[in-house]
């Protein structure tokens, strides 16, 4: 038995290293999830002067509607699953996990720290560092168009088929600006591990300025920023699902199969957060903060412990993912719903030549510096 | 011939086009009422209705709650004559007619319901009344129950007087019979 | 045969006919008040009043008789005037109790203001004539002198429909007002006619009095089965209650409705009524009351005893007849039931006070059957062990029944129906909750039409005999009520 565990000693830390890393990234992750269905609603409350849910209460405590997500949890467990008569069964009951499960195995590559040591041994802070992770984050939120289509096709309502239509059309229109926007980002850094294009992001430019993404790209930024919200479905983008005029492809599901779209939704928030954090805010990096502790640009330095480095680089990206998000509902409810036309226009006529044209640039301006 | 107002809208400058700005305008728009609105959470005008509400401007002509008038002798001024009950275009009043052994007046509602939940406050019931003997002038909106019964009004809570408003006043068909009875003093 | 015109159409009348009847003829409506059709002319309302040409004074239509040539106009000036003062005047002493009172809705005051007058009144509310409020005048009635504006039909129906005579019209000229006669009280056994006869408010009905509005309620024609003379009526009910069963006029048998047959309806929200099964006297549900009875039939097989009742229509007697004949193959039933009919007090009663004799007669030409002297023999001898039959008809045979003890199934609709000794009851729809047809004693065919549905789980007779036969013999596959009509063959 301890031969076993001697010969196979290396392999066992990492699968132990990988699973504890899973369960609380993910652990985390969920919960925050969960929290964002609340601040969705709190959020819009407060821009509007309102109060928003106060009242899910546990033995008469509400703590401003903290429990709400239960509440929510709890009601949409004891709905009626109900399956139409004359859907497709077995797509059916599939389409809500294609919807959840390629969201959730992108979390895999999204580094949340640079490393720790633990009793000597150095632990990666990112579940799993794929050389091309940008390309494995590509191709499996493509798989979620999966989730929206065979959701509407299976229904087997016009409705529901139509939604699913507008959302294949445009979740596979905005696919290609947001790989094409990544294009330059990767020159820029050269590499498509999401781990060495967030270190590649702790060099400082002149100097001083760190050498962000959107420091680097800001022009690829923005056109990330609307392809993926567009992406996501997300208002002004949000005519898949158009809950209140055009109904969307999840027309015909209840219970806990729609509470798995809807939390879908939620999880691609926050990984899209944590997607612009990582490729465009530098992830972990806290400025002028090294493994060693802060170097300022001019010489000063502030020697710190590495834990508690540690700690403040996870810290900085759950900063930068919490303000995403909350950015992400912010716009959702100020800006009002493109129409089909418009949305499909922005993306063939405005988006796609403006990334093609950043990829230009980038090279241009990445062969005029390497000249010099 | 339906007239066509020609409206010629400004066209979109650059910045507008580019629709980057506005958006930003707009969202800091929004985001100010939400950090306001955070950190100063008592300067929402949201009120948490039905623990807490605004009190109606004085002068406002609002429908609010229904009550039944009284007589000067705590009777309803209501002779259950249905006509209400008739107009209701949501049918949320029930009303049982029962008769007085002695009173002059005969008839009177032995059960008078309003089914809030039902009721749309269109006061017709008011403008029904050939008696003048039910107001949608409480000054209290009805609603935010947690269960059914807390939205049916019946009889008793109907007639719960408020004060300032009770004055039994002198309009009604069947008046007479009422002023007969109560020796004049209506 | 003299030939008239009114407004304009010609029509050629029998000697003898009012201008009102002729109008009514040529489809001119004409308002009235004290008219009645089958009343006496009185012509004190006024209401009537037509221009003749050549006649100094405008007429009184119900009581001008037609003469040739005679040139009427119902709806010039002169009339309208005139029609607008008779209601002025009308209404002069007339309560605003409108409220407050019964017959609002369909008030001839209320109606006849609306289609001719609309005048605002000139006189005010405390100069009106005060006279005795409400009081009650008889078991059914109620009587309000303030609102009576003295068209005398309720004297002209107790002195001519029930030769009475407990009204009579007190004092005189605007004195004057209705009121009983000394040392009589208004009992006749027509006396609710006098609550429809009277135009205004002045009499209501003591039943119905404060129950409903008028214009809530809904209604169905349907056939009183108060006695064999099968009036025509209409049930009024709103929200599955009945609550008044009023006369359908027609030439065949009614006019009025007696007192009797209007208070029918009352048996069916009864607190006695029977929603379940009863097994001695513990109610059951249905269906182990029927298999419970169904098994006591098995046991007796031949000798059992089906008795028809002339209280049920003509389809539950021929399940009833079917039951014995075809599923528990005895032939000891009975649907013979001598009766003597005709009218009692020459207005409606009749003597008979079973509704289906006649039908009863029509079950037994087709299937015949033993006479009730010998079915009433055969039990005296103790040949029967358990008799089947409806609670009234029962009644029929109750010395015969008590001597002999044999095992009673019984169909009642209310609890205070079953005999005593009873051993299972069975409940079924009343003609108020389900359609049966019914012959009256001159031999009219007459069906009831149901206003309002049965209780839950109580069905109709011929189903539950269906529902029987199962339990107790060959089944029936009876699917509805003409299913038990096979083989009767109506007049």
């Amino acid at each position: 038995m301890m031969d076993f565990f001697a010969a196979n000693k290396d392999m066992l830390l990492f699968t132990g290293a990988a699973g504890v890393k899973l369960l609380a990234f993910l652990g985390a992750v969920m919960g925050f999830t969960a929290l964002m269905t609340l601040a969705e609603r709190k959020v819009s409350a407060l821009m509007q002067d309102r109060i928003g849910p106060n009242r899910a209460s546990v033995f008469g405590f509400a703590f401003n509607g903290l429990f709400q997500p239960i509440a929510d949890a709890i009601k949409m467990i004891l709905k009626e699953d109900f399956v139409p008569g004359r859907a497709e069964k077995l797509l059916f009951t599939l389409a809500p996990f294609f919807a959840l499960i390629p969201i959730l195995a992108l979390f895999a590559v999204i580094p949340f720290g640079d490393y720790v040591m633990v009793f000597g041994y150095r632990v990666n802070l990112q579940i799993a560092d794929l050389p091309l992770g940008l390309f494995f984050v590509l191709a499996i939120s493509g798989l979620a168009i999966y989730g929206v289509f065979l959701g509407g096709w299976a229904s087997k309502n016009n409705f529901a088929l139509l939604g699913a239509m507008r959302g294949a059309a445009q979740m596979i229109s905005y696919e290609v600006v947001l790989g094409l926007t990544l294009v330059g980002l990767m020159m820029c850094y050269g590499s498509a591990s999401l781990q060495d294009m967030v270190r590649a992001q702790g060099r400082l430019l002149f100097g001083f300025i760190p050498a962000w993404g959107v420091v680097c790209q800001p022009f690829a930024f923005v056109l990330f920023l609307v392809a993926a919200t567009a992406e996501n479905k997300r208002t002004p983008f949000d005519l898949v699902e158009g809950e209140s005029e055009i109904i969307g492809y999840f027309l015909e599901y209840s219970s806990m199969r729609f509470a798995a779209f809807m939390f879908a939704e939620f999880l691609e928030i926050v990984l899209i957060s944590m997607l612009l954090a990582t490729l465009f805010f530098g992830g972990w990096q806290v400025p002028y903060l090294y493994e060693t502790g802060f170097i300022f640009p001019g010489g000063a330095q502030l020697p710190l412990n590495h834990y508690l480095v540690t700690a403040m680089q996870a810290g900085s990206f759950a900063a930068k993912t919490v303000f995403f998000s909350w950015f992400s509902l912010v716009v959702r409810w100020t800006l009002p719903r493109f129409r089909f036309d418009q949305m499909m226009g922005l993306c063939w006529k405005a988006l796609l030549p403006l990334a093609l044209l950043n990829i230009l640039i980038t090279g241009a301006v990445m062969t005029i510096l390497g000249k010099l | 011939m339906i007239s066509v107002k020609k409206v010629n809208n400004r066209p979109l400058n650059l910045l507008e086009r580019i629709y980057l700005w506005e958006i930003a305008r707009g969202i800091s728009v929004t985001t100010r009422h939400f950090f306001v609105n955070l950190f100063f959470p008592k300067n929402i005008l949201t009120v948490p209705y039905p623990e807490k509400t605004i009190p109606l401007p004085g002068n406002a002509l609002f429908r609010t709650r229904h009550r039944l008038k009284i007589r000067s002798d705590g009777s309803p001024k209501c002779v259950a004559c249905f006509m209400c009950q008739t107009a209701c275009p949501a049918r949320c009043i029930r009303i049982e007619a029962a008769e007085y052994a002695e009173n002059t007046v005969e008839k009177y509602p032995a059960v008078f319901d309003i089914d809030l939940s039902r009721c749309v406050m269109c006061g017709m019931c008011v403008e029904a009344c050939p008696e003048d003997a039910i107001a949608m002038d409480t000054g209290e909106l009805p609603g935010g129950a947690l269960a059914r019964p807390g939205m049916k009004m019946t009889k008793e809570t109907l007639l719960r007087n408020i004060p300032g408003t009770g004055d039994p006043s002198a309009k009604g068909a069947a008046n007479r019979l009422a002023d007969e009875y109560s020796g004049g003093l209506e | 045969m003299p030939t008239i015109t009114i407004d304009g159409k010609s029509v050629e009348v029998e000697k003898g006919t009012t201008l009102l009847a002729a109008a009514q003829k040529l489809g001119v409506y004409i308002p009235r008040y004290c008219y009645h059709p089958k009343l006496s002319v009185s012509g004190n309302c006024r209401m009537c009043l037509v221009e003749v040409e050549k006649a100094p004074k405008l007429v009184t239509a119900c009581s001008t008789e037609a003469a040739e040539g005679m040139i009427v106009r119902t709806a010039s000036d002169k009339v309208k005037a005139a029609r607008r003062d008779v209601l002025e005047y009308l209404l002069i002493n007339h309560p605003l109790d409108c409220p407050i009172c019964d017959q609002a809705g369909e008030c001839g005051l209320q109606d006849y203001y609306m289609e001719y007058s609309l005048a605002r009144s000139r006189f005010k509310m405390a100069d009106k004539a005060r006279r005795q409020k409400r009081r009650a005048v008889g078991p059914h009635l109620v009587l309000d002198n303030e609102r009576c504006i003295l068209c005398t039909r309720c004297v002209r129906f107790c002195s001519e429909v029930t030769r009475t005579s407990e009204l009579e019209v007190m004092e005189r000229a605007d004195h004057s007002y209705i009121d009983l006669k000394e040392g009589k009280a208004l009992d006749n056994g027509y006396s609710l006619n006098i609550a429809d006869n009277c135009p205004v408010g002045a009499f209501t009905s003591r039943d119905f009095r404060f129950k409903q509005r008028v214009w809530f309620l809904k209604k169905t024609p349907t056939v009183c089965l108060g006695c064999a003379t099968g009036c025509l009526m209409e049930a009024h009910h709103n929200e599955n209650t009945i609550y008044r069963l009023m006369p359908s006029p027609n030439a065949e048998t009614n006019t009025w409705l007696c007192d009797h047959g209007r208070l029918t309806y009352k048996a069916v929200r009864a607190g006695d009524r029977l929603t379940k099964g009863v097994i001695k006297n513990g109610l059951i549900d249905l269906e182990p009351a029927l298999r419970e009875a169904g098994a006591r039939i098995d046991e007796a097989r031949g000798a059992v005893a089906v008795l028809g009742s002339p209280w049920l229509s003509v389809e539950d007697n021929a399940a009833l007849a079917r039951l014995a004949k075809d599923s528990v193959k005895t032939e000891n039933y009975c649907f013979d039931f001598a009766s003597e009919p005709g009218i009692k007090d020459g207005i409606l009663i009749n003597k008979d006070p079973a509704p289906n004799t006649s039908g009863t007669g029509l079950v037994k030409t087709a299937h015949g059957g033993l006479s009730l002297e010998e079915l009433s023999r055969r039990i005296a001898a103790g040949q029967i062990k358990v008799v089947l039959a409806e609670a009234r008809a029962a009644g029929l045979l109750k010395d015969t029944l008590k001597a002999a003890a044999p095992l009673l199934v019984i169909f009642a609709a209310n609890k205070g129906e079953i005999p005593a000794g009873t051993y299972a009851t069975l409940p079924y729809a009343s003609y108020f909750e389900t359609p049966g047809t019914f012959v009256n004693y001159q031999g009219l065919r007459r069906r009831t039409a149901p206003p309002v549905e049965a209780p839950e789980g109580v069905k109709p007779l011929w189903a539950v005999v269906n529902k029987l036969a199962a339990y107790s013999g060959a089944s029936l596959q009876l699917d509805s009520a003409e299913d038990a009509l096979k083989g009767i063959v109506f007049k």
